[in-house]
């Protein structure tokens, strides 16, 4: 039978990508794997839609970035990169888009051009040769040689492929779960499990074609996906009394996998941070423990004092860490939940049972543990909240005390509680063109306060930050019609506007950054709400913004002594 | 040649005392290249000068002042010049318009589409104008458009497609020209169709001009499951057809070549018809005329055409004709 090429896939997903059912789109993939006899493109049928280029669990990118592939793209098509490219991807908001149609438009692209059968087994082999390609020169010759081979669709394709996101086809990986267990009649909660188990879509579909799922392993430093929490609005939860509460920390997700002398540490999206926490390592390889994986929270610890992210932030990026460094801001691992204890995987237990499993190993072993409290009514939650902000922690963790360990799932089983840092009114200054499915429209603005009667500036308006979330489609669309109606400037995706749409926009944090106009940046600033009863002399003054930061300060933590939020 | 903006988005020419798409106190005449709201002057006093179907759509779309009718290709002398109209295919009655003066010839385009939409007159240009004012709405080599064969076919199987599947096809499509133009390409399938009203009121004119519309009625809401049903986009979310369960939607436009309108409409097919002319085929056609100076106006991307242009050798500028931003 003749194999299926790597055209014939992409078609499945431009296909996928135009069914709007659920259900339609997951027959769509479990009828193009079942077609795939050999196991190794089967793996690579699996992986490629859900994780992309590389296995997620190898940890491996390409590096090829927008630009990168843009500038290749241009001189592929001959055409300029600065006049003609940018523009367009402006219009599409995506680069790969663009990428795409210019191939099957420019005469120039069309005619270098000469599509073979690629299979899936030769991407692979070219997503690795850019892998171990050093320069970007080396990088664009391999691009340049790949597209002569591709039709657009599948040129598209390969380069959503290499960048870390997704296909854009919306499909999850879920739903990639779901076409396995269709394509070879399996159970799909099976599945499910299995591809926890090996966090490998790829190695997923081989065990469930070969009836071999019941194989899988959970493999000792190979990360499972997090657990994730959603945000709650308000404080009235029905069934209150079936959560438990934890205090929730401004820090950085981790996942730490244990073994002896050997210690992982993975983050949130799940690479391998281990270098950057030599403390953590260390501290976990006196203890000498059994094979364990806990999930926590890496905090600045320092006088019985858990310190804000900003002071975590200083070492994020750090590689190797210096003494300095390790000394001016220690960390320590908070542990709140169990995957991997006493030789199996226990995510499917209930949260109760691993946090008995928990509070054992952290006691027998002395490691830091959050505080777990009861909750019984509103009161109580209330009172909770008001002391997890004085311990300077971010909110409150609601967790279902029956609920099993859900990797990589945002459902109801975990609430977070926040409380806003502030909000402020303030002047639209400049709308940038958005992308992906905001492509085509001005989603991204650049938010100023007045400055008008203060000294030091001359300007009217000067920006604090720049929002791109919080408002309905609707809105935007409100606004869009507005902003056509305010632009004086142009520079290529941005518009520069008269200051006269107020909006009121609300941030976690107040920090101070010399390099900016203001002196200080928001920590995530989204729209609260359009002020259109609100004109440019409502704005919000530089001084607010000082005032705010001032009432910060003076809000320091308090030490863990009394009623601490972790138990150490 | 002196060109001064006048109206909402029109031109007017002192040296030539005419105005076109826009309302000027001391034009002599007003040519109005076509009946969509932001060519169509507003005011009562203006001596319009257009198609009759041009006329007729203005008339059904609440226009109270006069007009003379000019048909294509008849020479209208004024004191100053003689202006000819030439169909621009955009929709039924759209022109192109030539002046030929003392200071030599000058084509505005209006909108245009080349090759024309097959629910107007057709396309025909002269052969030469030393200036050329063109629109540029879709000015990125990211838009060149499929056959209007190619166009017609998946317009006819999305309805055909959605129908056995038990569906309602749903297309949206502008009001006047687009909403004809897909009325006129399902004709041959004979399936009844409903189109909504204010589309609907325009549809007689394009049948007095012999553009065979098909088996339609006015949109009804307790009777429209199972006909096929053209709308503009702005009715999905007042409540149209909003009473049936099983509807698939497609949006036709230019703009539905870009993916990103799927999400932003939620519809279930993009089909990127559009009444403008591409990318490639502007290019040619400014090539064409080989005018001695082009004007570009109705784009959001001058730059690129004026790049393309003048790689050809050809001296261009961007008119712009957006209204000025409230102070």
């Amino acid at each position: 039978m003749k194999k299926v090429t790597f055209r014939e896939y992409c078609l499945v997903l431009q296909n996928i990508r135009e069914t709007r059912s659920t259900n339609s789109k997951i027959t769509a993939l479990s009828e193009c794997l079942s077609k795939f006899k050999n196991n190794d493109e089967l793996f690579l049928a699996a992986q490629f839609i859900g994780e992309g280029a590389f296995e997620e669990i190898s940890g491996k990118k390409a590096s090829v970035g927008s630009r990168t592939s843009g500038l290749a793209a241009a001189s592929f098509c001959n055409i300029d990169y600065d006049r003609v490219f940018k523009p367009c991807r402006t219009a599409t908001g995506s680069s790969s888009e663009t990428i795409e149609r210019l191939m099957e438009n420019i005469p120039e692209a069309i005619n270098q051009r000469e599509p073979q059968e690629l299979l899936l087994t030769d991407v692979r082999d070219i997503f690795e040769q850019l892998f171990q390609a050093g320069t970007r020169a080396g990088k664009e010759a391999i691009l340049w040689e790949t597209w002569k081979k591709m039709t657009p669709v599948e040129i598209k394709f390969f380069i959503r492929m290499l960048g870390q996101g997704s296909l854009r086809i919306g499909f999850e990986t879920r739903s990639v779960v779901a076409s396995i267990a269709e394509a070879f009649g399996k159970i799909r909660e099976e599945v499910r499990y299995t591809h926890m188990i090996t966090g490998s879509l790829g190695q997923t579909a081989i065990l469930a074609k070969e009836n071999r799922l019941n194989e899988a392993r959970f493999q000792l430093f190979h990360p499972l996906s997090f657990m994730l929490a959603s945000p709650i609005e308000s404080r009235s939860i029905e069934n209150l009394e079936e959560y438990v509460a934890e205090e929730k920390f401004d820090g950085m997700r981790a996942q730490v996998h244990v073994d002896g002398e050997t210690i992982k540490i993975f983050s949130r999206d799940l690479n391998d941070v281990t270098h950057s926490f030599p403390d953590i390592v260390d501290f976990f390889k006196a203890r000498e423990m059994p094979p364990t994986v806990f999930d926590g929270e890496i905090c600045v610890y320092k006088n019985d004092t858990i310190l804000s992210f900003q002071m975590l932030q200083k070492r994020m990026g750090i590689k190797k860490p210096g003494r300095k460094i390790l000394q001016l801001y220690p960390v320590l691992y908070i542990c709140y939940d169990l995957v991997f204890a006493r030789g199996e995987p226990i995510f499917d237990f209930s949260l109760e049972k691993r946090r008995n499993l928990l509070e054992q190993i952290t006691a027998q072993y002395n490691l830091p543990v959050t505080n777990q409290m009861s909750i019984e009514n509103p009161d109580d939650l209330e009172f909770l909240f008001q002391r997890a902000l004085d311990h300077g922690n971010e909110g409150l963790m609601l967790k279902l005390k029956n609920s099993p360990y859900e990797y990589g799932q945002r459902r109801k089983s975990w609430l977070k509680v926040k409380k806003p840092g502030g909000s402020l009114d303030t002047v639209i200054m400049y709308a940038h063109a958005g992308s992906g499915k905001r492509g085509g429209t001005y989603s991204d603005f650049t938010l100023g306060i007045s400055v008008k009667d203060d000294e030091r500036y001359e300007e009217e308006f000067i920006p604090i930050g720049k929002a791109y979330g919080g408002y309905t489609d609707e809105e935007l669309k409100m606004m869009n019609r507005k902003i056509k109606e305010l632009t004086v400037e142009r520079y290529g995706p941005t518009l520069g506007l008269l200051p006269k749409l107020v909006v009121e926009i609300e941030f976690d944090d107040i920090q101070l950054n010399n390099r900016t106009k203001a002196g200080y940046t928001l920590r995530l600033p989204r729209f609260r709400s359009i002020r259109w009863d609100l004109g440019p002399a409502d704005v919000n003054t530089l001084k607010d913004v000082e005032e705010l930061y001032t009432q910060k300060l003076m809000n320091q933590p308090k030490q863990q002594s009394e009623n601490s939020s972790i138990i150490f | 040649m002196k060109i001064q903006k006048t109206g909402y988005h029109g031109l007017y020419f002192p040296d030539l005392r005419i105005s076109m798409d826009g309302y000027h106190p001391a034009a002599e005449a007003v040519f109005v290249s076509h009946a969509h709201a932001d060519h169509m002057p507003r005011n009562r006093q203006a001596n319009i000068m257009a198609t009759q179907p041009t006329l007729d759509f203005m008339t059904r779309r609440g226009f109270t002042g006069k007009g003379s009718a000019l048909p294509f290709y008849k020479v209208f002398e004024t004191d100053y010049c003689s202006v000819t109209l030439y169909p621009a295919g955009h929709i039924l009655g759209s022109a192109m318009i030539f002046v030929e003066s003392d200071s030599g010839t000058l084509l505005y385009t209006g909108d245009y589409r080349i090759p024309p939409s097959p629910a107007t007159e057709g396309f025909g240009a002269p052969k030469q104008a030393d200036i050329l004012i063109t629109e540029a709405t879709f000015a990125l080599p990211i838009y060149k458009w499929k056959s209007q064969d190619e166009l017609a076919e998946e317009i006819s199987n999305f309805a055909l497609n959605s129908l056995n599947d038990g569906y309602t096809p749903i297309f949206l499509g502008y009001n006047l020209g687009k909403g004809q133009e897909l009325l006129h390409i399902l004709a041959p399938l004979g399936h009844p169709m409903m189109i909504h009203g204010a589309g609907f009121k325009l549809c007689d004119v394009y049948e007095n001009y012999g553009i065979d519309l098909g088996n339609y009625t006015v949109y009804n809401r307790d009777t429209c499951e199972g006909k096929i049903l053209v709308a503009p986009s702005s009715a999905i979310g007042n409540g149209f057809a909003s009473n049936l369960s099983k509807t698939r939607i497609a949006y036709c436009s230019g703009w539905a070549a870009n993916e990103s309108r799927r999400t932003q409409l939620t519809v279930d097919k993009l089909i990127p018809i559009s009444d403008h002319l591409d990318f490639f085929e502007l290019i040619r056609f400014c090539k064409q005329m080989n005018p001695h100076q082009v004007y570009i106006t109705h784009t959001p991307n001058p730059a690129v055409v004026e790049y393309y242009l003048e790689k050809e050798g050809i001296n261009s500028t961007y008119l712009n004709l957006e209204p000025e931003a409230e102070e």
